[in-house]
């Protein structure tokens, strides 16, 4: 035990004293808070705008629709306007649509020439009880979200025609067609569901990110120790396990004093500020202590397990070109925890969710998910922290042996069955 | 009491048999040379008197007792691969490495320091390890195997470039710790070195053992049937019958003489025919060299092609290093 505490300590004061270390702990909080402030941002200010223009026999139509889809300043649109639909223009056209070929030429050449984001065409129907067949053209891909704005103002429309048939007065229509408004009151629970999200977010790409970082810190080290022949002076007298992990927990060290340093930072941050908190942006971190505890588990457990196996890849090789090939096992299950993130986010008490985060390689990064914005059940939790650190102990197992013959042996990068032979030396 | 004791060992890495029922034991105070070629068994050898690596069948034995990784703070090692952190300074290298082999940190940092002036190196302490040169790197290896005060000291290729005066620092520190009591094991290719200090010697080949004893059994084997003669003037006492084979160099000739009884009494018959037509400035009659007994032995065990073997072709025939 002294043994790995040598190491573990030599490997931390080297790492934390390099500028490198310096560089990362201030500036990936810069770069992150920067990236999601940005986007806030950008979002916040820019609004999309569109000209679309309504080709229609019926005038009447095509005016309702018109004056449905650009809302006059000052009075408000039956339609609750989604913060994020296009400002549109529209121009209304009272075309014969049965025989608007120059019609068509002409708009079609405006969508080119980018006058026109799109336009809609409705062929009168061809009995009054059936309703007019409507079809968009918008000039990209980009512009075919407006369809769906299109067919809610266009239902609003025609229901408003409707009643306006069956005798019944414009305002009260208009007062029968107000939409419900349901406004999202205070969970007693969660206080603030929003920023919980945003908060356990940033921790999980934080997580994610520092993994893989340190995770490769540790292959890239036994390369480096590797390349400047070192081992043989230390497995003259310490075994491979305890270099093992005396690396494992010294670059580990690391990685949490980093993040401790931006979780300290972060908390001081929101304390000082307090209530004077710009939450104008939309973008206040909310964090319960459990949350923090459960990060700070999880985040051990998922270093552990990617920083052996990444232990093993570094013994197997001998360059970092030779390490890259081999990336793949590393980074191929951050990656699937990467593409279930938004699902996960979504539903964190979905079937996928609750066996993606039982299974060990997904665990560290998935549970930690669940539980901060899910409903595990403790066994659930019980059984995620069981399985990942037996599997832990399994990968520790074969890398140590790997390990041990991998790390005297220069030259060429072992096959698999070279690979099932190493675990059988001891 | 024997320090190392190799019993029938043996060490197959996939197909190439690395070391091949190797036996011999080194006692307290030995010098021992173990000499091959490169690829021959040396490192594989050496490792798996330490443990690094483990004999497929046979036993290695530690201060008279079986292997055990507890026996592994009595023994300094200098490996083949010189490896050092790249970005410590000296001193707290030495300390680190002094500390894994038990030292508490005052006590490998006060001998590191006497060390360093020991060898030479005293104004190498304050600075990174990448900032030396790589002799002085080799210094640093040397002085961190034997920081703890071992009682078995192991060296593969210690002298590996090293200039002359290093090499001979480095040489008599060896024959000082020896003299204190100490086993010293060194590994080399360069059987030169190995004459003039070792005790006990032990020829590899392939991974076989080809020759093993102290150095004056070894020699006493073999007769002093070598003459080197540097001389100027007429060369025809070159024909002298007891002469069985010769080189011819400039100014001088290296002789060897027929293996007879009368040994002694041919070299003086050469001499004398000698001065009588050429003016001779140097005769020497001597044993053969460790490289010759080597490459005759060699040549005893192997079939050999051409009749003579450099060590150059026995280097060559191996196929390169063998690293593992």
């Amino acid at each position: 035990m002294h043994n790995v505490w040598l190491i573990a300590r030599r490997e931390y004061i080297e790492r934390i004293c390099t500028r490198g270390f310096l560089i990362t702990t201030v500036m990936i909080p810069l770069i992150m808070g920067g990236l999601i402030f940005g986007s806030a941002f950008i979002n916040s200010k820019s609004v999309s705008t569109a000209h679309i223009a309504v080709v229609s026999s019926d005038t009447q139509l095509a005016l309702d629709l018109q004056s449905e889809l650009q809302p006059r300043q000052g009075t408000p649109s039956s339609q609750p306007t989604p913060a994020r639909r296009p400002r549109l223009t529209v121009d209304a056209m009272d075309i014969d649509p049965q025989d608007g070929q120059a019609t068509r030429t002409l708009l079609n050449r405006q969508l080119e020439s980018g006058d026109l984001d799109g336009y809609l065409w409705i062929t009168p129907a061809a009995s009054p009880s059936r309703r007019p067949a409507f079809t968009f053209i918008p000039r990209s891909s980009e512009q075919d979200s407006l369809r769906s704005t299109l067919a809610a103002a266009l239902g609003t429309v025609l229901m408003r025609e409707q009643l306006a048939h069956r005798g019944i007065v414009a305002a009260d229509a208009d007062a029968m067609l107000q939409p419900v408004d349901i406004r999202a009151a205070d969970l007693p629970l969660r206080q603030d569901h929003e920023s919980a999200v945003v908060g356990v977010f940033i921790l999980f790409f934080l997580m994610y990110m520092v993994i893989m970082l340190y995770g490769m810190n540790v292959a890239r080290s036994i390369i480096e120790e590797k390349s400047s022949r070192i081992f043989e002076v230390m497995l003259a007298t310490i075994r491979p396990e305890e270099m093992m992990a005396g690396k494992i927990l010294g670059v580990g060290s690391v990685g949490l004093t980093q993040v401790g340093i931006w979780l300290s930072a972060a908390l001081l941050l929101s304390a000082g500020s307090g209530a004077a908190h710009p939450a104008g942006q939309g973008i206040h971190v909310a964090l319960t202590a459990a949350q923090i505890v459960y990060f700070f588990v999880y985040f051990i457990l998922g270093y552990a397990f990617y920083s052996s196996i990444a232990a093993g890849l570094g013994a197997m090789t001998n360059s970092e070109q030779e390490l890259q090939q081999l990336n793949l096992f590393l980074f191929l299950p951050l990656i699937v925890c990467f593409a279930t993130l938004m699902n996960v986010l979504t539903y964190p008490d979905s079937t996928m969710a609750r066996v993606l985060a039982l299974i060990p390689p997904f665990t560290p990064l998935l549970m930690y998910l669940r539980v901060s914005l899910g409903h595990p059940a403790h066994w659930e939790i019980f059984a995620s922290i069981a399985l990942t650190s037996a599997s832990i102990y399994a990968i520790v197992w074969v890398t140590s042996r790997i390990y041990r013959v991998g790390v005297l042996m220069y030259g060429k990068r072992p096959n698999l069955p070279e690979l099932l032979r190493w675990l059988k030396y001891s | 009491m024997s320090i190392v004791q190799l019993h029938h060992i043996r060490k197959v890495y996939d197909t190439k048999v690395a070391v091949e029922d190797l036996s011999f034991t080194i006692e307290p105070g030995t010098m021992f040379g173990l000499l091959g070629p490169n690829g021959s068994g040396k490192t594989s050898s050496i490792r798996m008197m330490i443990g690094i690596t483990v004999p497929d069948s046979g036993s290695v034995s530690l201060f008279d007792r079986p292997f055990t990784r507890s026996v592994l703070g009595r023994v300094g090692y200098l490996p083949e691969e010189r490896g050092l952190y790249k970005k410590m300074n000296v001193l707290d290298q030495l300390t680190f490495l002094g500390q894994l082999h038990g030292l508490t940190a005052s006590v490998a940092s006060r001998r590191a320091t006497l060390w360093c002036d020991r060898l030479d190196i005293a104004e190498a302490i304050p600075k990174k390890t990448e900032d030396l040169s790589k002799g002085m790197q080799q210094k640093i290896q040397f002085i961190a195997a034997l920081l703890h005060d071992p009682d078995l000291i192991l060296m593969d290729e210690p002298f590996s470039g090293l200039d002359p005066v290093n090499a001979f620092l480095l040489m008599s520190t060896l024959v000082d710790l020896c003299s204190t009591g100490k086993a010293v094991i060194f590994s080399t290719h360069r059987m030169d070195q190995v004459e003039k200090f070792c005790k006990s010697i032990a020829l590899i080949h392939r991974g076989h053992l080809i020759l093993s004893g102290s150095m004056r059994e070894v020699k006493s084997g073999y007769p002093r049937n070598r003459i080197l003669i540097h001389f100027e003037g007429d060369d025809a006492f070159l024909q002298h019958p007891s002469i069985e084979s010769l080189s011819r160099y400039n100014g001088h000739a290296e002789i060897r003489l027929r293996p007879s009884p009368t040994l002694a009494d041919d070299a003086q018959s050469l001499l004398t025919q000698a001065i009588r037509h050429a003016r001779v400035t140097r005769f020497e009659v001597m044993e053969p060299t460790l490289e010759e007994i080597f490459i005759e032995k060699v040549q005893q065990t192997l079939p050999v092609k051409n009749g003579k073997l450099s060590m150059a072709q026995l280097e060559k025939s191996d196929g390169g290093e063998l690293d593992a």
